[in-house]
């Protein structure tokens, strides 16, 4: 394992809706990502990653993306709930790639403008991402009256969140050098 | 009836004893770590269909240097 090589964990915002707050979180998630040493974040944003409507699967798959996501050791989802589910642009894109995600590690923020913080649509998302071959973390992150927990400009107002999504992202960083460390030294046979 | 294997010839069908994988970016051999169930691959492929799965079985291989990851059809 090339132990110089730093930890990459991009941020997906999953929902292109105007005036999304969910927003607000995928900024904060890759500023806290980025303070960490030896850890490497990036934003990708579904309403920037043009994909085909007509079609779906791997058929539409996006090289920019599957390049960033076949480098990555791990993920963070911000997932708003939606009717308690995801946002449908989010699914369209996750299926996109398969092979990508094998063994690395996931993480998931859910969002909501209630008090439940998304744990509903990150119910939802686990079995998706399990069958997409991405580890989940039992972290999470419940964003709850988000509309109170940023404000406009999305500073965040509630620091409570700073010390919840530590322990997140340890946990987050820690599954993706573990499983990175077994994606490339131990062997399935 | 089925051709049953003769002594020796059971590792041609050990995914282990298959050639090694090499980065193509690196050089070096790579681990093969997982293997993967690809349904919508037997769509479009179904000849390649494992027929004990269901679908077609990728075997997933990572470089130990820069961390890129390929995979390669078993059946």
């Amino acid at each position: 394992m090339n132990h110089s090589r730093p930890i990459f964990i991009p941020v997906i915002l999953g929902t292109p809706r105007q005036g999304r707050l969910s927003e607000h979180v995928a900024n904060f998630m890759v500023d806290e990502v980025a303070k960490r040493g030896g850890v490497e974040t990036e934003l990708i944003d579904v309403r920037k990653v043009l994909l085909a409507t007509d079609n779906a699967g791997q058929d539409i798959k996006d090289s920019q993306f599957s390049g960033t996501v076949n480098r990555a050791d791990a993920l963070i989802l911000v997932a708003p709930e939606y009717n308690h589910g995801y946002p449908g642009l989010l699914k369209h894109l996750l299926d996109t790639n398969l092979k990508e995600y094998i063994h690395k590690a996931v993480g998931i923020c859910g969002v909501s403008a209630g008090p439940f913080g998304g744990t509903r649509v990150i119910e939802n998302l686990l079995p998706v991402l399990r069958e997409l071959g991405l580890v989940c973390i039992f972290w999470d992150g419940n964003f709850s009256t988000v509309q109170k927990t940023f404000d406009g400009s999305g500073k965040l107002l509630e620091q409570a969140y700073i010390r919840r999504l530590d322990k997140f992202l340890k946990e987050l960083t820690w599954m993706a050098k573990v499983l990175r460390n077994g994606r490339e030294n131990v062997s399935l046979a | 009836m089925f051709p049953w294997p003769k002594f020796n010839e059971w590792r041609l069908y050990m995914p282990e004893q298959r050639k090694k994988m090499k980065c193509s970016e690196c050089g070096v051999e790579m681990n093969y770590h997982a293997d993967k169930l690809d349904f919508a691959a037997g769509l479009e492929d179904p000849n390649a269909i494992d027929p004990d799965f269901g679908g077609i079985v990728e075997e997933c291989h990572a470089c130990r240097e820069c961390g890129k990851t390929v995979t390669r059809r078993v059946t």
